[in-house]
């Protein structure tokens, strides 16, 4: 992890010092900027490069008149005062007119630069009028409420449904009726066509805005109802709106150059691009092109400029877009601590040595396993040396709080990672190293040697699919052999195994409930019989009965099949009920581990109690929780992780890491306060010793 | 809906621009013409009354007639809406497999010169207007190369006897297959360039919904069961990511009737927008009003379609 770029980083994040004004709008600017930081590079370079055409176009519509000889609706030269000369028709491009001249004998050039701000103008009003009337629409629709946002919802809708050209064509047709045609009512048609998307917007935050709290609040407070929900209306839309925005710019350069080509656009000889395509058409089977290729290309490119921006602007403010993981400097190779990192050394020795209950050989041996993960901040390691066995049939807990790894030591056995993760180390299963083998070895073992169960069952089934189709699917891909009768047995038994009917087997997804669906989930990730089954909370979101019941069923699998099982949790409960060893993480890092009972009644590492001092229990005397929060992982502090929150910290504890020692038969802790942490415990330092719950941590 | 969008229709057209007749015949005819057209028009009933009699007409099936047409809006409706439908059916193919194809793999391949690539390219074929990629369509593949026919719907001799009006369709039953072949040529031209610019905004909807279900947590799930790549694009992200695209395609062929108007009229193609353009040019509010009725019905139509398809292909809204 390269020290750098957080110091490069740092300064950004400082805000600005008082009193000095230059400082303030540097950070204000980086403020800005931060989104676009985190956005990918292609989205930025899209959006630059589409406002660098955009301010050309302006530059062009505004400063050209002025610059360029030619008026677009001039069709002849004063040569000497008084004289004139016309200029004559369809002549190609020159050096006199660089884009040549159409057969009503003006100039291209100069009548794409009038088009320009013919088009700007009309935009910019057009825009308007849409934003006027949507925004005011849909305050009075959201705000009011009953038959009025009823109506006015179904009328826009309406609208929206309508195809845009035809409305806009009909506009301009019945605005013609009561005014003289003109850039008004050409914008006025254009606009017509938008005005539901601000609508839209616009009641959805109100409504939403209406039921918050705060402005119940801000009400009984005395604020006038209006001014609180137009100011919280304004902030929430000003995030969307822009989009919108310069996507409807765009669009509205195309649909009045279409009313202009059909002929209900601004009347001639106004310069118009899209009325110029038109008076085109009969030119081009005689071989004269410039008269339909120029305002076409301006056309093209100023909406494909104000397209980019706005979709450049759509990636950086909606996250879903972003690409994580993308963005940020690389992760470095080399690990950056001195301890080891491979299986077989000094770590792994230890790991081995660790051994649990059981004895032979373990189902899953891990050995300095590393996870990694880019982000725009810098790379972290989320998970960072982490060594530890499973034996089959053993049920090992992994806790900790949130964001100190978990989920990422369990997805990183199946070296599941999302773009911009990366996985070190060894992970052994069945004898092979998920870490280094090919893509196909690891799809063969995925499912089939190591199942996974995650935390939120509901959105782990393909919608599409009939749970049947699942398992049959998972099963021939392991095992072609097998037949689609043979798979589908398969799937009753294991479906059944859960307590779920076997006739349930042809429904969706969608039919089924979320306790179900994680049992189904499960039943599926044990239909090949793994060795080892990581179940990443898989009850959190669930009720206690189905919680009991899936506990329950890992018993039986642990009991009856010898399956290992790495449970993930927050609830240490959980983990006393139903786990034989326990592993505590602390930043990445495994503080301590060892049998469950152990770990409960003589905790070693202060965080360890401190997490247990913060449970609830039978014996619970006073609830202690752990003061301040978990170190960030993209700059974690040196030496001893908990330092800065640990009550026992001594001076050479930030000097290095301390390394997992046996504290009790199968118990090992990485701290300073036992022997074999890496540096002599000093004279007279006592370690805490019993149940925390009673004793105190 | 239905009645909503009429009523729309209605106010647009009836109640804003205050007496059609005058508008239309203007200086052509007398004021005892004006008169008596309005008089058949209804024109001097209550504005209620108007209303009552359009819905009820619209609804039954009558769409009033033109005043500079002898035609009822139903003939000319049945005469000219085949052929816009075949174009936009046509338009509405070429904009999905371009949409599916090119968002499909950008999405997929996210952030690769192909996505970067994939991506431009669908938003200038959305921001060529039609009539000029058309218009440079026929400069160069029915001017320069004369490999198509640059306008019409079927060479002169070649018309297939009408049937359904959907010339394709015609010819086929008629078993005419010079009428085919002339039919598939003259159509070429027309579902591309219209097809181009809707596919344009299909790729951008497939590459992002390929996106997002490609890192939604049952294709997580999915890997982690061991399958197959090429499954787990396909039957996962692929597949989840058209039902959003279905859901949407109602408004798409929206935009598509839109374009149609100004495709039939670069390709000279007698369908019923270039009929509704021509009318407007005439001032004619019945016809324009009759024709606009029948789009809406369309719309409407499509959007009841659009969720028979979605029943269909999404188990999540089967009845
Ligand atoms: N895809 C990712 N990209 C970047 N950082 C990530 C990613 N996934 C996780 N992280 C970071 O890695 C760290 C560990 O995350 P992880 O999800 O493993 O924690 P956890 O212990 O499972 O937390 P929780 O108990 O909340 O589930 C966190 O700091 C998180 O911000
Ligand atoms: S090593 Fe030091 S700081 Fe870390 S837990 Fe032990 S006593 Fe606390
Ligand atoms: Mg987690």
């Amino acid at each position: 992890m390269s020290t750098e770029n957080v110091d490069a980083a740092g300064p950004v994040r400082r805000g600005p010092a008082p009193g000095e004004p230059r400082t303030g709008l540097r950070a204000r600017l980086s403020h800005a900027w931060q989104p676009f930081r985190r956005a990918s590079r292609v989205s930025r370079v899209l959006i630059f490069s589409g406002l660098g055409i955009v301010v050309f176009f302006l530059f062009a519509a505004f400063l050209g008149p002025l610059l360029y000889e030619y008026d677009g609706t001039q069709y002849r030269v004063e040569v000497a005062p008084g004289q004139f000369e016309p200029i004559r028709a369809l002549q190609p491009p020159s050096g006199e007119h660089p884009l040549g001249t159409t057969r009503d004998q003006f100039d291209v050039l100069g009548r794409i630069i009038d088009g320009a701000s013919l088009a700007f103008a009309v935009m910019a009003l057009a825009v308007s009028i849409a934003m006027i009337l949507g925004v005011t629409l849909g305050l009075l629709s959201g705000y009011r409420g009953g038959p009025i946002d009823r109506a006015l919802v179904t009328a826009m809708d309406a609208v929206y449904a309508f195809p845009a050209l035809v409305l806009a064509i009909i506009t301009a047709f019945a605005l013609s009726a009561i005014i003289s045609p003109g850039v008004i009512p050409a914008a006025a048609a254009v606009g017509v066509v938008y005005i539901p998307q601000y609508f839209r917007v616009v009641r959805n935050h109100t409504l939403s805005v209406k039921q918050e709290p705060f402005v119940e609040a801000a009400r009984s407070m005395g604020a006038k109802e209006r001014t609180v929900l137009g100011r919280y209306v304004f902030f929430n839309v000003v995030q969307t709106v822009p989009v919108i925005l310069t996507l409807n710019a765009a669009d509205s350069i195309l649909v009045l150059a279409s009313l202009g080509f059909l002929g209900y656009g601004v009347p001639p000889p106004t310069a118009e691009w899209g009325y110029d395509i038109s008076r085109a058409i009969t030119d081009v089977p005689a071989g004269v092109w410039w008269t339909a290729l120029w305002p076409g290309l301006a056309i093209v490119i100023l909406v494909t400029a104000l397209t980019l921006v706005g979709e450049g602007l759509n990636d950086v403010i909606n996250p879903l877009l972003r690409s994580r993981g993308k963005t940020g400097p690389k992760i470095e190779p080399a690990p950056r601590e001195d301890t080891p990192a491979d299986g077989g050394t000094a770590a792994g020795a230890a790991g081995a040595a660790d051994a649990g209950q059981q004895s032979g050989r373990p189902s899953v041996a891990v050995r300095g396993l590393r996870v990694g993960y880019r982000t725009p901040d810098g790379p972290l390691w989320a998970v960072d040396d982490v060594s530890f066995d499973i034996y089959p049939g053993e049920s090992l807990g992994l806790v900790g709080e949130s964001g100190c790894g978990k989920s990422s030591l369990g997805r990183a056995l199946m070296r599941l990672m999302p773009p911009g993760g990366v996985v070190r180390g060894r992970v052994e299963v069945a004898g092979e190293d998920m870490v280094g083998i090919s893509e196909s070895r690891l799809r063969n073992k995925r499912g089939q040697d190591l199942g996974l169960v995650f935390q939120e069952p509901m959105t782990r089934l393909n919608p599409l699919m009939k749970i049947s189709d699942h398992f049959i699917e998972m099963i021939r891909t392991h095992k072609p052999k097998v037949s689609r009768a043979e798979a589908l047995e398969i799937a009753r038994t294991a479906l059944s195994q859960m307590g779920i009917p076997p006739t349930r087997v042809e429904s969706y997804p969608h039919e089924f409930s979320g306790g179900m669906r994680q049992r189904a989930m499960i039943a599926l990730s044990i239909a090949l019989e793994p060795k080892v089954i990581v179940a990443d909370e898989p009850t959190t979101s669930l009720d206690v009965i189905v919680e009991s019941q899936i506990l329950d069923i890992f018993g039986r699998l642990r009991s009856e099949e010898q399956i290992g099982l790495l449970l993930v949790t927050h609830n240490l409960g959980l983990v006393a009920e139903t786990c034989d060893r326990v592993a505590v993480m602390y930043a990445g890092k495994i503080v301590e581990i060892g049998p469950v009972d152990q770990i409960f009644n003589d905790p070693k590492h202060p965080y360890t109690r401190g997490l247990l001092a913060s449970t609830i229990s039978l014996e619970t005397t006073e609830l202690h929780s752990i003061e301040g929060y978990p170190p960030s992982l993209i700059d974690p502090p040196p030496g001893c992780r908990f330092a800065p929150r640990c009550p026992y910290v001594m001076d050479h504890c930030t000097d290095a890491v301390p390394q997992l020692a046996e504290t009790n038969p199968e118990q090992r802790a990485a701290c300073y306060l036992y022997p074999g942490a890496g540096a002599p415990v000093p004279e007279g330092v006592r370690a805490p010793e019993g149940n925390p719950q009673e004793t105190g941590v | 809906m239905v009645l909503i969008l009429l009523t729309l229709v209605f106010l647009l057209l009836r109640a804003v621009p205050g007496d059609p007749v005058t508008a239309t015949l203007g200086g052509r005819a007398t004021p005892a013409q004006i008169e008596a057209a309005q008089e058949a028009m209804g024109l001097n009933d209550p504005l209620i009354v108007q209303y009552l009699q359009y819905m009820g007409g619209a609804l039954t099936g009558d769409f009033g007639n033109p005043v500079t047409d002898p035609r009822g809006v139903v003939e000319i409706v049945a005469e000219t809406a085949p052929a816009t439908m075949e174009l936009a059916l046509a338009g509405m193919l070429v904009a999905v497999t371009v949409g599916i194809l090119v968002g499909g793999l950008a999405g997929r391949l996210r952030d690769t010169p192909f996505d970067i690539g994939g991506r431009l390219f669908g938003i200038i074929a959305y921001a060529a207007p039609v009539f000029w990629t058309g218009l440079l369509a026929q400069l160069f593949f029915a001017v320069k190369l004369g490999w198509l026919p640059s306008s019409g719907r079927a060479g002169g001799f070649d018309q297939p006897e009408w049937i359904t009006g959907f010339y394709v369709l015609d010819s086929l039953l008629t078993g005419d297959m010079a009428a085919l072949q002339s039919t598939i040529e003259h159509l070429i031209l027309p579902a591309i360039t219209l097809g181009l610019l809707v596919g344009g905004i299909f790729i951008r909807l497939v590459r992002v919904n390929m996106m997002q279900t490609l890192r939604s947590d049952y294709v997580e799930a999915a890997r982690a069961r061991g399958l197959r790549e090429r499954n787990v694009l396909y039957r996962y992200g692929f597949k989840t990511a058209l039902i959003p695209i279905v859901t949407i395609m109602g408004l798409q062929f929206a935009l598509l009737l839109g374009n149609a108007v100004l495709t039939e009229r670069t390709f000279n193609w007698p369908g019923l927008a270039q009929a509704l353009v021509d009318f407007i040019g005439q001032r004619d509010y019945a016809a324009v009003q009759g024709i606009v009725t029948f789009i809406a019905l369309v719309i409407v139509g499509v959007s009841l379609i659009i969720d028979i398809i979605t029943g269909l292909v999404d188990p999540r809204v089967r009845y």
